[in-house]
């Protein structure tokens, strides 16, 4: 195994197997898939995915006192691992 | 029955597992991973659906906290996809994770029922999530000289073994 290698290939899309995760989930969950974006803010010292949803699905992908969003928040930083990556999630509207 | 006298359809277990199914394909897929995805009813009121395969510790996590929080998710898509009040429970394994973890809680906790017959000292346990409280209620409730509680709220409930 080359590792300068793996980690090359990781860094082409930052956060790669994070996003499409986070991205997967939303979209399994609303009922406006096309009104789903995902980005990615690199400014701060984690690398922030900002989800932004349909107004009438915001209820649907935070949940009963957030546990949707938090569910969400675990796999994905699961997923970032695989990038190497720690991520935070926010939901803006 | 619904607002208007008809008779309002549950949705089967059958129905709930197809779409976790599903989802959970996809999912495995959306992590770069391979699994096979498969269930098996364990009563009338509860199917389990595993995944299979190599390396997927991801998906369980910490204190199989991911898998947990997985399981919440596929419950929610099915909750979104399927109108109507939903039958019975599915629950979610990832790699065996689920059996062994009862099996080493139950060892644990009869070594605990063993420390606390000998000092006569009440143990309390770390937080724990129902379903393992329940494997530690469970693993205790025929051993003599020793009785289970749980005290606290939400997640910091937790299981004390005492003197009986």
């Amino acid at each position: 195994m080359d590792d300068t290698n793996d980690i090359d290939e990781g860094n082409a899309v930052v956060g790669a197997h994070a996003r499409d995760v986070l991205a997967y989930l939303i979209e399994s969950i609303v009922s406006d898939p096309d009104g789903v974006e995902v980005s990615v803010d690199e400014s701060g010292n984690r690398t922030r995915l900002d989800v932004s949803v349909s107004p009438g699905d915001m209820g649907r992908v935070i949940g009963k006192r957030g546990r949707v969003a938090n569910a969400i928040r675990t796999v994905v930083r699961a997923a970032a691992v695989r990038d190497d990556l720690e991520v935070d999630v926010e939901f803006v509207d | 029955m619904d607002k208007d006298g008809e008779k309002v359809e549950e949705v089967t277990l059958e129905q709930q597992v197809e779409v976790m199914e599903e989802f959970l394909d996809g999912l495995v897929e959306a992590f770069g991973l391979s699994g096979e995805v498969s269930s098996e009813k364990v009563d009338d009121e509860i199917v389990e659906i595993r995944i299979e395969g190599e390396d997927l510790g991801l998906l369980i996590g910490p204190k199989g906290q991911t898998l947990a929080a997985v399981q919440e998710l596929a419950r929610t898509v099915a909750q979104r996809q399927l109108a109507g009040p939903h039958q019975g429970r599915v629950r979610l394994d990832v790699s065996g994770y689920r059996k062994r973890r009862a099996e080493a809680l139950t060892r644990f906790a009869l070594q605990v029922a063993e420390d606390v017959k000998s000092t006569g000292t009440p143990k309390m346990l770390e937080p724990m999530s129902p379903p393992d409280r329940k494997v530690v209620h469970d693993a205790l409730t025929d051993v003599e000289g020793v009785r289970t509680a749980s005290e606290g709220e939400d997640r910091r409930r937790r299981v004390v073994v005492l003197p009986d």
